[in-house]
């Protein structure tokens, strides 16, 4: 059978980077074929030059046996591949059938259509499994994983032979993932070609027929599903990290002591639902859990931003339920957004105000008048201590690099020592640099004696600075490793292989 | 809402497997025709026709509610327009100064030049047009916010219609366009004409607001204009229409306020006319943010504006306590939109 | 003042001189506006030396334009406030505030005999409440604050009107308060220099430093940049974002407040559509605002950006006045107001994207 996607001999670079070294796909039509690897692997390039986002630098790609090459999204869509990405495009106003259809209604005479945009409509809405009434709602009535499905109908709408899946699982309950799955089952079965990128493992063996795995930048090879386990993918996917334990580094010695951070058995409705954690003062506990897992908004609950709808949270003995971050902060909690644009930076303002923001009472006089000379000296002190590149604390934070803005963001946490400080995504977005230096910055925090809780979905972070890892599964912590575990089973245990992972 | 989880046939369907339940159920293809906040308004509107028609029974005369009909239908036309420009996420306050260069152009031409009707209705309509356009092409291309932008035309305008004016008042107007006036040439079975064409307009706007693909896109890039880009929709196309198409009915209505009024027109008028339409436009249901709305909601809240200012005057109460009650009916109607958003995006 | 342009990082050998003044004109407002002052008095000042202009365009005039340039100042810092607060903030009640306080004022001050301390207290404590009410809506229940401000413009500009049935109260002590306006001389060196309208000193450099201390000096002037640069970072900052926005809207309340005193007197009478006969005082205060800097998105602004931008329409309107014949002049007013404000928006639109960094 002819393939119908065929890549050969792809690589892709970004400046200096090499997203792509090397990489070789072939998708079979009526197949369901997952593509995993660690985040940096290529993964997404690599889904972007199928969808005609990017283009290759060398390699061919032929559809159907015919040789394309796509320079824009419209030219693969023209061949009928579609993608469908975790956060839904569409609008909240208009109706699923309008959704769908937008852009390439159907008109008769001028008008739209609206007979013939409804009969298809029903009956893709039978084909993704949602009822038929939903038709006519608007999309912003719908729950997010409904209207994920609508997305996933309008790329169909298009006619789709490839249809590639980003993440699908990510946001979805149980139940709504069977829904997909039989999504997905139906459309292999009348000859789509599934391309299927998740990091949930175990999920891949429920649906997938055949799995491509990359590494740096390379893919390493195709197996049919029922070649391989859960564990054997994440050695392939992990390499010769099999054997080392983080990357060498010696365990620190934290001292003992009453636990300053303690997190009992806590839930967050429609979030987590079991989480338990322990923190002592001068321990760097990991957090580390997929997508979707929880973590993120674990942290949140913490710092007051989320609030909790069952469990305790101790600090220092005595049980706190801080209302906002407000209330966190005056406790001595810290916290690192993990969406540096969004939650944490104050883009045109100078670095000195994005350090202070939060620390106005103490920079001031009378709590009114702001100490400029103190403030200036704060953010000198910080650009010091944090080795931030910059020529004064006057520049604005929108012009620096990623690992200076988020040692600017971090510096913001450290003016008053916190007890408690907590890391979400500490160095996303940051180049290998300044990753080193963030976390130097943190084992010297916590040599201090603060009590660090690091939130992550980077697993070589996760396993390079904490002293205690803990795994975040579906909601719930699992599992504890040791500093010294081995990548390939932190990541079997997150993805959900239990069975399969040495205890 | 619930996702249905029955587990699905293993075979796949084709267009005709459907049960007939399900294409029963499917009949009702579009989103309803009048949304709650017209039911409401509608309401509203005949308890307050009710009680004032009691309180002052002068109320149910004709010649009460044919001058209010005729002083809603400017205010409604333009409101048409700017329902559009509001539901593409835009806003235009330079409506008024509009209104003032096309009508005392209008007037000008009927005194100084003797125009006949259709020459100064169409006059009036590509004078309107010309205006609007400026507008959409500084906010469609230019990429500049549009609501500091229609501020300063508004100024432009004012200023080109008190040129046009030199400083007098413009005397002697003809009755050349007695049909869109207060007399009985301006009415058929009672009601004003201006009304009349105005309702036409507005049903054919609410027409192609809801069947033509460019309106349906109107919706969509004031939902998410990154997202309509997206997905093709020519977007600053689309917008420049909406402010085009609003200069061009702000020259009808130009025409009406000029034929309803007197032999005599001076230059407050237009002054302060876009904070009325864009109160009716809000008191309507359109959402300020885009994205959603409707015409008929614009007609609706234009009535209810009019029929305040005209009950209040009637019940002998001071004029001006009828703009308290626009104040107050704006935050109302607005108030309720957030609500209606907050419930459902209680995710 | 708060910085809020970019500073290049310094250059070796980098662009010309010719190119970096450029580059500065075109970011740095205030050198624009004052650049632009130059120009513009300048310019006037020749037309008027080689008599084009049907008066004198001279110290002396512009000395005496400037008591429009207090009410519009004042108003133009209110709404910078509260335009710099961010998510949309905007005030176009400002001018009924004034008109409705104005009322309260000289009821109090003209007709219940209180002292005109006490009277300007009840102004100020007055408009503070009108602008809580704008500060409720948009801060609390998350109104867009263009139609709170809308509604409560309707709402404040009728009360106005209905408190007195529309008659202005000209009592005689509102009438004696017309001296407020008067020109002083400067002490000291004042006979070598023009008579400068006592408003100046009274109303507007208190107003204008109070002011500048606020946004510039303290906490809470952070805060209002915080919230109004990034409303979900100073969330997670730990800031109080709602109480900071609500702030700013009694704060343009309060300036209303003050603006109506200052304004009966200049009146020599309380006039209930005081800020809202003709376009109000809102739309002119806003434009100013925005020249001067204000960026309608939120989280920029320099009071001696909106300082230098009243300088600059009220002396370009006092000069348009004297060189236009009789009525033409208010109108060539609107003119250049008009395209002022379509050059500071495409103006701000243009320097945005290209000199500063990300937003």
């Amino acid at each position: 059978m002819e393939a119908r996607l065929e890549l050969k001999g792809v690589s892709k670079r970004y400046g200096g980077v090499r997203a792509i070294r090397h990489a070789d796909l072939t998708v079979a039509p009526g197949t369901v074929h997952a593509v995993v690897g660690e985040n940096g692997a290529g993964k997404s390039t690599l889904i972007k030059i199928v969808a005609g986002a990017e283009s290759a630098d060398t390699g061919t790609m032929a559809f159907e046996g015919a040789p394309v090459s796509f320079s824009t999204t419209q030219d693969a869509l023209a061949h009928g591949i579609q993608t469908v990405y975790q956060e839904p495009q569409l609008f909240a106003e208009l109706t699923v059938s309008e959704n769908i259809f937008v852009g390439r209604e159907i008109v008769r005479g001028g008008r739209v259509d609206w007979a013939a945009q409804h009969a298809r409509v029903i009956e893709l809405l039978d084909t993704i499994g949602l009822p038929a009434r939903y038709a006519t709602r608007p999309v912003g009535d719908l729950s997010i994983a409904e209207q994920q499905q609508v997305s996933i109908a309008k790329a169909l709408a298009g006619n789709a032979k490839v249809l590639i899946l980003d993440e699908p699982s990510a946001i979805l309950t149980d139940a709504e993932i069977d829904v997909l799955f039989a999504v997905v089952r139906r459309l292999r079965d009348t000859g789509v070609s599934v391309i299927y990128i998740s990091h949930r493992l175990d999920e891949l063996f429920r649906i997938c027929d055949e799995v491509t795995v990359m590494r740096d930048g390379e893919t390493l090879g195709t197996w049919p599903i029922g070649e391989l386990t859960v564990r054997k993918v994440v050695e392939l996917m992990v390499g010769d990290a099999l054997q080392e334990g983080g990357d060498g580094s010696t365990a620190r010695s934290v001292p003992d002591g009453e636990p300053r951070l303690v997190l009992e058995s806590l839930a967050s409705e429609g979030h987590f639902d079991d989480v338990s954690v322990t923190v002592r003062p001068g321990e760097i506990v990991g957090l580390y859990g997929l997508v979707g897992s929880g973590v993120a908004e674990i942290a949140e609950v913490v710092y007051g931003m989320r609030q909790a709808t069952g469990g305790r949270i101790l600090l220092e003995g005595r049980e706190i339920s801080p209302k906002h971050p407000r209330a966190a902060q005056a406790l001595g909690i810290a916290l690192l957004p993990a969406n540096r644009k969004a939650q944490g930076m104050f883009a045109f303002q100078p670095i000195s105000f994005n350090i202070t923001v939060s620390h106005l009472p103490l920079m001031s006089r009378a709590r009114v008048w702001v100490d400029r000379r103190r403030e200036t000296q704060v953010a000198k002190d910080m650009i010091t201590r944090l080795a931030i590149k910059t020529p004064s604390e006057a520049q604005p934070i929108s012009m620096m690099s990623g690992g200076n803005a988020q040692k600017v963001v971090l510096a913001r946490q450290l003016v008053k020592r916190p007890r408690v400080l907590v890391l979400a995504e500490p160095t996303q977005g940051v180049d290998v640099g300044a990753k080193e230096e963030i976390h130097k910055i943190i084992t010297a925090l916590a040599d201090e004696g603060t009590a660090v809780l690091v939130a992550t979905s980077d697993l070589s972070e996760a396993l390079r600075i904490a002293d205690r890892l803990l795994i975040v599964r579906a909601g719930r912590t699992t599992r504890e490793f040791p500093p010294g575990a081995s990548q390939a089973d932190v990541l079997a245990a997150a993805a959900g292989a239990d069975e399969e992972v040495p205890a | 809402m619930t996702t249905s989880t029955e587990p699905s046939p293993s075979t796949p369907p084709t267009s005709t497997s459907l049960p007939p339940t399900a294409l029963k159920a499917a009949r009702r293809i579009l989103p309803p025709a009048v949304t709650g906040q017209e039911r409401v308004l509608v309401v509203i509107l005949v308890v307050l026709a009710v009680v004032l028609s009691v309180a002052t029974p002068a109320f149910r005369t004709a010649g009460s509610w044919q001058p209010l009909l005729s002083s809603v239908a400017p205010i409604a036309l333009m409101g048409v327009g700017m329902t559009m420009v509001i539901i593409a996420a835009g806003i235009d306050v330079s409506v008024g100064g509009a209104l003032m260069v096309t009508a005392v152009t209008t007037a000008k031409l009927l005194v100084d030049q003797g125009a006949s009707l259709p020459l100064a209705l169409l006059a009036a309509a590509a004078l309107g047009l010309v205006l609007g356009t400026v507008n959409g092409l500084l906010i469609a291309y230019g990429r500049v916010n549009a609501i500091i932008i229609t501020f300063g035309t508004a100024n432009l305008f004012q200023f080109l219609g008190r040129q046009i004016f030199a400083s007098q008042t413009v005397n002697g107007i003809p009755g050349t366009l007695e049909l869109f006036g207060r007399g009985e040439a301006g009415r058929t079975f009672g009601l004003p004409h201006s009304f009349l064409l105005t309702l036409l307009v507005a049903a054919a706007a609410w027409y192609w607001l809801r069947h033509s693909r460019p309106g349906r896109h109107l919706y969509a890039i004031g939902g998410d204009p990154t997202a309509a880009r997206l997905a093709g929709i020519r977007v600053q196309r689309l917008t420049l229409m909406t402010y085009a198409v609003t200069g061009l009915l702000v020259g009808v209505a130009a025409v009406f306020t000029v034929a309803s009024g007197t032999s005599t027109l001076d230059q407050s008028v237009g002054s302060g006319r876009e904070l009325a339409v864009i109160a009716a436009v809000v008191i309507g249901g359109t959402s300020i943010t885009g994205g959603r709305g409707s015409v008929l909601g614009t007609v609706l809240g234009a009535l209810l504006v009019q029929t305040v200012a005209s009950g209040t005057t009637q019940l002998g109460w001071p004029s001006q306590l009828s703009d308290f009650f626009v104040g107050v009916a704006i935050a109302i109607a607005v108030g309720a939109d957030l609500v209606r958003q907050r419930t459902r995006r209680a995710r | 003042m708060t910085a809020t342009q970019t500073r290049p990082a310094a250059t070796t050998g980098g662009p010309s001189p010719a190119r970096r003044a450029l580059r500065s004109l075109l970011t740095d407002r205030i050198v624009l506006l004052a650049v632009l002052l130059v120009a513009v008095v300048g310019w006037m000042s020749l037309l008027g030396a080689q008599g084009y202009l049907t008066g004198a365009y001279d110290a002396d005039y512009l000395s005496g334009a400037l008591v429009d340039a207090v009410p519009l100042a004042m108003l133009a810092l209110g709404e910078l406030v509260v335009i710099v607060s961010g998510r949309g903030g905007i005030d176009l009640s400002i001018g009924a505030i004034v008109s409705l306080t104005g009322m309260a004022f000289g009821i109090a001050y003209g007709r219940w005999g209180w002292s005109l301390a006490l009277s300007v207290v009840l102004a100020v404590v007055v408009g503070g409440l009108l602008g809580a009410v704008n500060g409720l809506m948009v801060a609390y229940l998350r109104f867009p604050a263009l139609i709170a401000t809308l509604a409560s413009y309707y709402a404040y500009k009728s009360l106005a009107l209905v408190v007195t049935d529309a008659t202005p109260i000209s009592d005689p002590r509102i009438g004696a308060l017309y001296s407020i306006t008067r020109s002083v001389e400067i002490p000291v060196v004042g006979s070598q220099l023009p008579d400068v309208p006592l408003g100046i000193f009274t109303f507007l450099i208190p107003a204008v430093l109070v002011t500048w201390l606020l946004v510039a000096r303290t906490t809470y002037g952070r805060r209002l940049f915080a919230i109004g640069t990034n409303d979900v970072a100073s969330e997670w900052s730990g800031l109080d974002v709602r109480r900071t926005r609500f702030a700013a809207y009694v704060i343009a309340g309060v300036v209303a407040g003050l603006v109506a005193v200052y304004i009966s007197g200049q009146f020599a009478s309380a006039r209930p559509d005081a800020g809202t006969s003709g376009n109000g005082l809102a739309l002119p205060a806003i434009t100013v605002a925005v020249l001067g800097g204000v960026a309608i998105t939120g989280g920029i602004g320099r009071v001696a950006g909106v300082v230098l931008a009243t300088l600059l329409i009220t002396w370009l309107d006092a000069g348009i006045l004297l060189a236009f014949e009789g009525n033409d002049g208010t109108q060539y007013q609107l003119l250049a107001l008009g395209l002022v404000l379509v050059f500071a928006a495409l103006l701000n639109g243009l320097t945005t994207r290209r000199f500063t960094g990300s937003r």
